[in-house]
């Protein structure tokens, strides 16, 4: 090939123009906002995580109940735990849940979760399990957080609390302490359940805001070519 | 329902009119469990009424049903949270609203067996309930299988103890500080940990305390001086007391002290000042300053102190480091003192306060005389600070000169100095930071002098040598004992002891003494003069070993009878104990008997062997004498010391000579020795040798013979040439069967025969014919040997020509003979070749005993005696033809003389 002096300078001047309308070619016309797509796998992973840590954490608390509540086959009745917001859905009810409905059931169930988790650590004997819930309250918060900023990239409200729902750990007279473990043993299980539900959610909906694979193709259909 | 038996029980109060009474009584069986019925009655217990008084009537029964409102659930279990302490006894029941006889409680997931009190109700009593957790323990009863489930949770507290140590204290007068030991903590979810509440009888006052083992309690302005306090222990279900009075200022412990500082530290002494913490007005405290070296209390002194305090410490060594510490007690009332306070301090160096000590080690270097100079380091106690260096100065004591000094730095502890033959004092003087020490005179006398003295053994023990000497002369101011702490091999470590004038034994010990090392001593005398002289020398073990190895033994001059043995090398000063001799062992053949010198003795293997015992350690040989000739023995020679001998090694073989074999030796060596010198040569000079005696075509021009024929007697004889030989005669072999007969009858010698008469009829021509020197020509292979040509001693048989060289042997006898001549002569007319037809070919054989004509038949030539074969020679026809002699037989023909014949 023979390449001229007159050539060098035309394809500079290409050059200079291929850079100068770069910022109209539409895949690249972004402004650095990723979508929902990270917080969402982000929301997924801290699920997985608070998963782990409940794991460890409902172990050793529910050996500081003693028995039966530290056994493996233990389901009591379900007696006081009323109040507490169920995973458990049918399946094709989970199915048909629109992506703001399934949002706000978690963040409904881990508000309330939140609370009575507290309610726990007050009642809690000892130093150090006192600490393993008072960190895994501050992971709670962060998922919850995380859960807020989904709905938030998405465009839909937080749920309001309704005057005098609040939630409160505030057993009356007649709550037995033996009921007070029951419910301490089925808000584990509640969250233990919710964060399966959660990850199970996430990870249908990260699946969903996944971007098609052609929209990354970068199309060089630059004008003036 | 199952009746109870009614329970009394009594309560006494004060009755007001319009008052309403309270009794409150806990029922063993939970209310819930079961109907209780009440009712009461009642007594006037007045001291002004006499007794006995009279009961009123029973009330009527009251029912007191708490299970008219326990609601619902399918099972429940009571008493809900019920609070006891540890050891208790606790009835439980459930009470069942599905009637199923398949109830099962469980007491922390251990099941439990109760009694029925109805269809519905069953109770559980729990016998010394022991405290399991804070959270208390789970008492649950469950349907099999029926999902109902109930429970309760039964608090075990631990038994609220007493406090222990309890004990109140001031530092200032102003707070009292109360501590105790609060015992287990009774803590559970349901209870909050015992409290404490200290309560002052006096003054009336309670605090709540709010630490579980010390409370403070402020000292009143009223200055009241005698307290009597009460600590109450306090939880949900029980409470415990102590009590104690104690006047305030018996109960003092003064605050630690502080700024403790050394002041105007010193070599020997120091001020120390330190202060208190003021208690009241004008209270004074005792203080106790102690002192401390390496860890001990040295000093101990008391002071009477308001704030500041201040002692001075003397009697401090110099450069030492010392550490100070103060406590103080109240001194109005001992109490308990302080805590202490300690502080760390040096004391200033001070000029060492002793001579180093000094010895010397002279040598020969050169020709000059050389001293190596040593010093032991100053003790600490001494040396009062860091030795910086030493100074020796060198003081010629012969003849005036400048003094030599010179400083070696520290920690070196040796130096070295070349003299002449002068006297010398040398000076060795210690310094540190502030000054010398006292110096160590030694004097060093140029002229070695004679150092051979007698020398001595010297026993170890357990602490080391005793070693002992004589004194020499009466103005000695004292001894030292010289050793190297080493063994001999090492490098010595030069060690000394120094002994007043008066001593005459000293024990040395050193760590470094070790068992099975020789360990040299030498004991000085010092003079007046401050000069050594070398009284004795002393060997010594700590303790002797056995040898460790055993000589090398060379053994030497081995003959039929004796063999010696020799171990010149073994030295017996490098061994671990004195050798006392050695053990030689000796192993004859079996069965015999031990030589003379030896005697028999069993060796640890429980063989037999002989031993002799040289006692002279020097003696390094040993003859091994009347042996049996050609025997095997084996032999073994080992030192023995005090202790015992060397290791017993193997033994070496050796074999006796038998009696000749040496006279063998002496003529069989030298003829060996004289064969391998023959065959070198002939090796040498084969190629000369191959020429001369047995070339492979021999050269007629280059026979010697011939110049030596020609030289002496027939200058006419020459070397035939083919072409000169003209066939011209034709031989005729005439075979007469007489003297074949003859030969096979009478089997006579050769040269007895016939067969030397005409046995060939020669068709030459005559001898008249013949001309001088023909065309006969002589061949002569001069290999032959000239002497036994010179005597005739070869027997020459006629062959034809064919005659191939084997058929000699068989030829020999008298039968192969004739059939040899049939069969040449048949030859001869068929085959002979014209040109060979005039040549008479006569084989040469020499023999040894060809001379001896008698025993030739007998004793035919044999060909391997006869192997110096002569070549084929003619021989001229004259000769041939002539009568043969009796002497002209055929083995005494002969060259020289068939070469006169020509003449």
């Amino acid at each position: 090939m023979d390449l001229r002096a007159g050539d060098s300078w035309g394809m500079l001047a290409c050059l200079c123009a291929v850079l100068w309308h770069l910022p109209a070619v539409p895949a690249l016309n972004r402004t650095g906002d990723p979508g929902p797509g990270p917080s969402i796998q982000k929301t997924y992973d801290l699920t997985r995580y608070l998963e782990h840590q409940l794991r460890s954490l409902a172990g050793t608390y529910l050996n500081y109940l003693g028995p039966p509540f530290n056994e493996p086959d233990f389901n009591p009745p379900r007696l006081g735990a009323e109040t507490l917001p169920r995973a458990t859905v049918n399946l094709e009810v989970w199915r048909s849940l629109n992506d703001r409905l399934r949002l706000t059931q978690n963040y409904e169930a881990y508000s309330h979760l939140l609370c009575y988790l507290r309610g726990l650590n007050r009642q809690a004997a000892t130093a150090e399990l006192r600490r393993s819930l008072a960190h895994f309250c501050t992971s709670l918060q962060g998922l919850l957080g995380s859960i807020a900023g989904v709905m938030a990239a998405l465009g839909y409200p937080l749920p309001q609390p309704l005057p005098g729902t609040e939630p409160t750990w505030t057993p009356g007279p007649a709550h037995s302490d033996f009921l007070q473990k029951m419910d301490d043993f089925w808000l584990l299980k509640e969250l233990q359940t919710w964060l399966w539900r959660s990850a199970k959610d996430f990870n249908r909906l990260k699946k969903k805001m996944q971007p098609p694979a052609a929209a990354v193709t970068l199309h060089l259909e630059a004008h003036g070519f | 329902m199952s009746q109870e038996d009614p329970a009394g029980e009594n309560y006494r109060t004060t009755v007001k009119r319009n008052r309403v009474l309270h009794w409150s009584w806990e029922s063993k069986l939970p209310l819930e469990c079961a109907a209780h019925f009440i009712r009461m009655r009642s007594m006037v217990d007045d001291a002004r009424i006499p007794k006995p008084g009279f009961w009123s009537n029973w009330s009527s029964w009251e029912e007191a049903d708490a299970q008219n409102s326990l609601g619902h659930d399918p099972l429940l279990v009571f008493p809900k949270d019920k609070l006891v302490e540890e050891g208790s006894n606790v009835t439980i029941c459930y009470v069942s609203r599905i009637h199923r006889d398949n109830i099962s409680c469980y007491l922390e997931g251990v099941q439990i067996y109760g009694e029925q009190l109805d269809r519905s109700v069953s109770a559980f009593e729990l016998k010394n309930v022991s405290f399991i957790r804070k959270r208390g323990t789970n008492v649950f009863c469950k349907v099999d299988q029926g999902g109902a489930l109930g429970g309760i949770v039964l608090f075990v507290s631990k038994v609220l103890e007493e406090p222990k140590d309890f004990s109140c204290e001031t530092q200032d007068l102003k707070t009292l500080t109360c501590t105790w030991d609060p015992g287990s903590d009774t803590g559970l979810s349901k209870q909050p940990s015992q409290s404490y509440t200290l309560f002052e009888s006096f003054s009336g006052k309670k605090t709540l305390c709010k630490h579980r083992n010390w409370c403070n309690w402020q000292v009143a302005q009223d200055s009241q001086e005698t307290y009597n306090f009460t600590l109450v222990a306090e939880n949900y279900l029980r409470k415990r007391s102590v009590s104690i009075l104690f006047n305030l200022t018996q109960r003092v412990h003064p605050m630690t002290p502080y700024n403790l500082f050394p002041k105007n530290v010193g070599a020997t002494n120091a001020t120390m000042t330190w202060k208190v913490h003021s208690i009241g007005n004008n209270s004074t405290l005792l203080c106790q300053l102690e002192l401390l070296a390496e860890g001990k209390v040295i000093q101990q002194h008391n002071v009477s102190i308001k704030v500041n305090g201040e002692y001075l410490l003397s009697e401090l060594e110099p450069d030492t480091e010392y550490v100070a510490r103060v406590r103080c007690a109240y001194t109005n009332h001992f109490w308990k003192w302080s805590e202490l306070i300690s502080q760390k301090f040096n004391t200033a160096e001070a000029a060492p306060s002793e001579a180093p000590d000094v010895w010397r080690n002279m040598k020969m270097v050169s020709g000059h005389p050389t001293v190596s100079l040593f010093w032991k380091p100053l003790s600490k106690v001494h040396a009062n600070g860091k030795i910086l260096f030493y100074n020796v100065i060198v003081e010629n004591l012969d003849k005036p000169s400048r003094l030599e000094v010179l400083s070696i730095p520290a920690p070196t502890r040796s130096t070295e100095l070349t003299l002449d033959q002068c006297s010398y004092q040398i000076h060795v003087t210690a310094h540190n930071s502030v000054g010398p020490s006292p110096a160590s005179v030694i004097v060093i006398s140029g002229d070695p002098g004679n150092e051979e003295v007698e020398s001595g053994r010297v026993n170890g023990t357990e602490d080391g040598f005793s070693v002992s000497w004589k004194p020499q002369s009466g103005d000695a101011t004292g001894y030292v004992v010289e050793w190297c702490d080493g063994p001999q091999d090492l490098p010595c470590a030069l060690q000394w002891k120094n002994l007043g004038p008066n001593t005459t034994s000293t024990v040395i010990s050193s760590g470094a003494f070790r068992p099975g090392v020789r360990y040299n001593f030498r004991i000085y005398e010092i003079s007046a003069k401050r000069m050594a002289h070398l009284l004795e020398k002393k060997a010594g073990y700590l303790e002797e070993l056995a040898p460790s190895d055993n000589p090398q033994v060379v053994m030497s001059n081995l003959t039929s009878h004796s063999f010696t043995l020799s171990w010149k090398d073994y030295s017996t000063e490098s061994q671990p104990g004195f050798i006392q001799g050695y053990h030689v062992y000796l192993k004859p053949k079996a069965g015999e008997q031990c030589p003379p010198a030896f005697e028999k003795t069993v060796l640890p293997e429980d063989s037999l062997c002989c031993k002799h015992t040289i006692d002279n350690p020097e003696q390094k040989t040993f003859v091994v004498e009347n042996l049996q000739p050609e025997s095997v023995y084996e032999f073994f020679v080992t030192a023995y010391t005090s202790v015992g001998e060397g290791p017993l090694d193997a033994f070496t073989k050796i074999t006796t000579l038998d009696e000749y074999s040496h006279i063998l030796i002496r003529i069989i060596l030298p003829m060996i020795f004289c064969v391998l010198i023959v065959m070198i040569i002939c090796y040498l000079k084969h190629q000369w040798l191959k020429e001369k005696c047995y070339p492979d075509i021999p050269d007629p021009y280059k026979s010697s013979v011939l110049s030596l024929i020609k030289s002496k007697e027939n200058p006419h004889l020459t070397i035939m040439n083919i072409n000169d030989c003209v066939p011209d005669a034709i031989e005729v072999i005439n075979k007469p069967e007489g003297s074949k007969i003859q030969f096979l009858g009478t089997r006579k010698s050769l040269t007895e025969t016939e067969f030397t008469k005409p046995a060939y009829i020669y068709l030459l021509p005559t001898e008249k014919n013949y001309s001088g020197p023909g065309p006969c020509i002589c061949f002569e292979n001069f290999t032959y040997n000239q002497a036994a040509s010179d005597f005739a001693s070869c027997g020459h048989f006629p062959v034809t020509p064919q005659a191939p060289p084997h058929q000699l042997g068989p030829l020999t006898s008298p039968e192969n003979l004739l059939k040899a001549l049939e069969q040449n002569y048949m030859n001869s007319l068929g085959e002979i070749p014209a040109g060979e037809a005039n040549l008479n070919y006569v084989s040469q054989l020499a023999s040894s005993t060809s001379g001896d004509k008698d025993s030739l038949p007998t004793n035919p030539p044999e060909p391997a005696l006869c192997s110096e074969y002569k070549m084929q020679m003619v021989i001229p026809l004259g000769l041939a033809s002539a009568p043969p002699s009796e002497n002209s037989s055929l083995s005494s023909t002969t060259l020289l003389g068939q070469g006169e014949h020509y003449r």
